[in-house]
């Protein structure tokens, strides 16, 4: 796993090595093993490395035979050993042993016909010199990050946006109508980003650039062919997957890791691992002191069970507080649950321990239908069928037994569900989530809502569904929300990728093998959610994977501490001065009164519900990433200790090539 | 304790909800039968904190089953609810 960054020019002006050490020097943490650069007089590439595969030959920007096609790359294609051998049988000829020499390979080969035969997780940038094209290509699922802007025609790119500001040609800029977006769905539906005139690639996409012209095209489409009856193989198939994808996941030159958070899903992923591995796993759990959060029983049965060496990071009253700020810098925006912060504090003991690529479990729930508000839909439609019924609104309480039982306030509770959006509305399903998310808006200053204007994520949403949605079962069309508003969005990014490449801590998920992908969403509904009981296929075939108790073990979602977290005894200084008047009024997002009200309510133990704790998490989260993001963009050198380098610069009229080492200049 | 008269008891309910769930929309409009559910006023977890209000207030515990819209759901409703329970 590594960092990319890059520039294109409309006019042959040429990139200089100290504009792209820069940009490599903004996500160096995301590659600490060396880095490289590729320049031609109109195109730069720049490449942080994170030595996993071929660790002696695998550095990058890397070419094929001619200099004719290069590449950075960040990320993996897990069956690159199958590709290889079929482009060496087609004539081509490899250098390294790397997956990165698969795609210049296979792009001289099939061009965009290559995307479909990787597997993997992926973000890359091809020159093809021939063409005079610089493609940008992302996986699936939007597992890898991938930003870019367009400036007088030129292009530029990067694994972080901070990369492109870094570049000094993209100004960082609040975009109004991104931060509105995090605040209705967690995280920027894409190509939107935080930042004006900055986007992202969508998931499943490629974007071709040809001397300043752009053209946006897709390459995986998320369909759901449902069955009407489970196939009798549909558990052997699944069990085939699920161990040729932890198998291909575990394909790397240092040892794989796994992260268990005693969940199904993650127990399977480190079951699977400790058996198919050559190396004893090392585990990682995070661990609470609050029972509601902790999960550190479960987390010894799984880790005694697969025999593996195993870590834990406890999280400390003042953990969260004192790690929030270097959090909102990776991620690079607002924020609306504290939840990422754990998740950066385990990459971290992982990469202290050794270890820098983890297996972990995300996915299973969005393929299985694991998560509440898909048991929270049925619900809901069965109860608005029969609004008149008294007893359908008591299947509320049964989903959501954690929360105790007085504490969801009766009938309250219900007609919240009931009243939050029609059954004709295709983002029904998400509704409940999305008012509860939207609260947030109560405390914009004027100025916020003015800047936002007509902006309408949920009409957006609306008009960019595909055309096949329709077609789909409600369960269906939950599915794909979840994994295009959520999964990708916020998950893998702020809970995932940035926090886990914050330590240089590469994530890899067997349940986002699109081959697995492909058999869940062909299974009929009800054998992923049957009545209450959801993953109900991945729980019949783990019985014989992972211990009996875990198998059959209700979800818990992972969460956090959110407001209290902020408030305690010694909380940092930062907090005081992020929620003052004077930063409230100076950065103008939000309504000073209001936020004075909000920290009035958290300092007395008051705020306890979503809707303040989630305000408070989003103002905090938007003042740390506008001075951080926005204000204080550090300008870091780009240091050679311990780093491979690699420097290949070639010429438009002569493609030799170069490779000299030291630092750039 | 002595009892409070409606208008009391009005006067420090919508006091109440006006500090602690309307404290970031000062503009607000909230009528006395206002729905408090719909409007977005108060949400289930509001809800726990009218309870403690009541209680600590005006010595009123609701029992779980008279959480309900028709006592709880609206600043009337709620004043109601005290003056006919209150001791």
């Amino acid at each position: 796993m590594c960092g990319i960054a890059g520039i294109a020019r409309r006019h042959p002006s040429g990139v200089s090595l100290a504009t792209l050490g820069r940009m490599a020097a903004a996500i160096r943490h995301r590659g600490p093993d060396g880095y490289g650069f590729y320049a031609t007089d109109r195109v730069g590439f720049a490449h942080v490395r994170l030595s996993i595969v071929d660790l002696a030959g695998g550095a990058q920007p890397l070419g094929n035979e001619t200099g004719t096609v290069s590449v950075t790359y960040n990320g993996e294609v897990y069956n690159y050993r199958e590709l290889t051998r079929e482009l060496e049988q087609r004539g081509h000829r490899f250098h390294t042993a790397s997956d990165t020499e698969v795609l210049v390979h296979g792009w001289e080969e099939w061009r965009e016909a290559m995307l479909p035969r990787l597997n993997g997780q992926f973000a890359f940038a091809l020159h093809d010199q021939a063409r005079d094209e610089v493609i940008l290509v992302r996986d699936r699922f939007g597992v890898r990050p991938l930003y870019y802007a367009v400036r007088g025609g030129d292009l530029l790119f990067g694994s972080e946006a901070k990369a492109l500001f870094a570049s000094g040609e993209v100004a960082p800029e609040a975009d109004a109508a991104g931060l509105d977006d995090v605040f209705t769905f967690w995280g920027v539906v894409p190509p939107r980003t935080v930042f004006k005139g900055v986007q992202q690639l969508p998931p499943g996409h490629y974007l071709i650039w040809r001397r300043g012209e752009i053209e946006l095209r897709q390459w995986y489409q998320l369909e759901y062919p449902e069955a009407r009856d489970e196939s009798p193989n549909a558990v052997r198939e699944l069990d085939e997957l699920m161990r040729t994808g932890v198998a291909l996941r575990l394909r790397a030159d240092v040892p794989v890791g796994g992260y268990l958070s005693g969940g199904l899903d993650s127990s399977i992923t480190c079951a699977l691992g400790a058996a198919l591995s050559p190396h004893q796993l090392r585990t990682f759990s995070i661990t609470f002191d609050d029972p509601r959060f902790d999960e550190s029983e479960w987390q010894q049965t799984v880790a005694a069970s697969v025999g593996s060496q195993h870590a834990i990071r406890h999280i400390r009253p003042g953990d969260i507080a004192d790690a929030f700020p270097d959090v909102v810098r990776h991620t690079e925006t607002p924020l609306v649950r504290t939840a990422p912060v754990p998740m950066f504090l385990l990459a971290q003991l992982t990469r202290e321990q050794g270890i820098k690529v983890v297996l972990t479990g995300e996915g299973a729930d969005e393929l299985f239908l694991g998560y509440d508000l898909f048991k929270e839909s049925v619900v809901r439609r069965f109860c608005l069928r029969h609004p008149e019924s008294r007893s359908r609104p008591a299947l509320f309480d049964r989903i959501y037994p954690y929360l105790g039982d007085r504490s969801r306030g009766g009938e309250f509770w219900r007609r919240f569900f009931l009243d939050a959006g029609s059954v004709d509305d295709p983002l029904f399903s998400h509704m409940p989530r999305v008012l509860n998310t939207r609260r947030i808006r109560e405390f914009y200053s004027p100025a916020m809502r003015d800047t936002i204007g007509a902006h309408d994520g949920l009409a957006e949403l609306r008009d960019a569904l595909p055309a096949a949605f329709a077609g789909w079962s409600a369960l269906n069309q939950a599915a794909y929300l979840e994994m295009t508003t959520l999964l990708s969005p916020y998950l893998l990014s702020s809970q995932a990728d940035r926090v886990g490449m914050a330590h240089a801590v590469e994530g890899r998920y067997p349940f986002l093998d699109h081959r697995l992908f492909e058999l869940a969403a062909s299974l009929p509904t009800s054998s992923r959610l049957l009545g209450l009981k959801e993953k109900e296929i991945l729980r019949r075939w783990a019985r014989k994977v992972v211990p009996p108790t875990v198998a059959t073990r209700r979800k818990q979602p992972y969460r956090a501490p959110d407001a209290p977290s902020f408030f305690e005894p010694k909380a940092p200084e930062w907090v005081e001065e992020a929620l003052s008047a004077d930063t409230v009024r100076t950065l103008g997002y939000f309504e000073p009164a209001a936020v004075e009200g909000l920290t009035r309510r958290c300092r007395g133990g008051q705020a306890t519900g979503f809707r303040e704790n989630q305000a408070l998490v989003a103002i905090l989260s938007t003042h740390l990433w506008h001075r951080k993001l926005l204000s204080d963009q550090p300008t870091v050198p780009l240091s050679a200790d311990g780093a491979d380098v690699v420097i290949v610069t070639t010429g438009a009229a002569s493609p030799a090539r170069s490779r000299t080492s030291g630092s750039p200049s | 304790m002595t009892s409070l008269s409606d208008v009391e008891i009005l006067n420090r309910v919508r006091a109440f909800v006006q500090r602690e769930f309307l404290y970031m929309r000062p503009d607000f409009a909230l009528a006395d039968d206002d729905s408090l559910l719909k409007s977005g006023v108060v949400d289930s977890m509001g809800v726990l904190e009218v309870l403690g209000f009541l209680e600590e207030s005006f010595g009123v515990r609701p029992g779980d089953d008279e959480i309900t819209e028709a006592n709880l759901g609206s600043l009337r409703a709620i004043s109601d609810f005290v003056a006919r329970n209150q001791h």
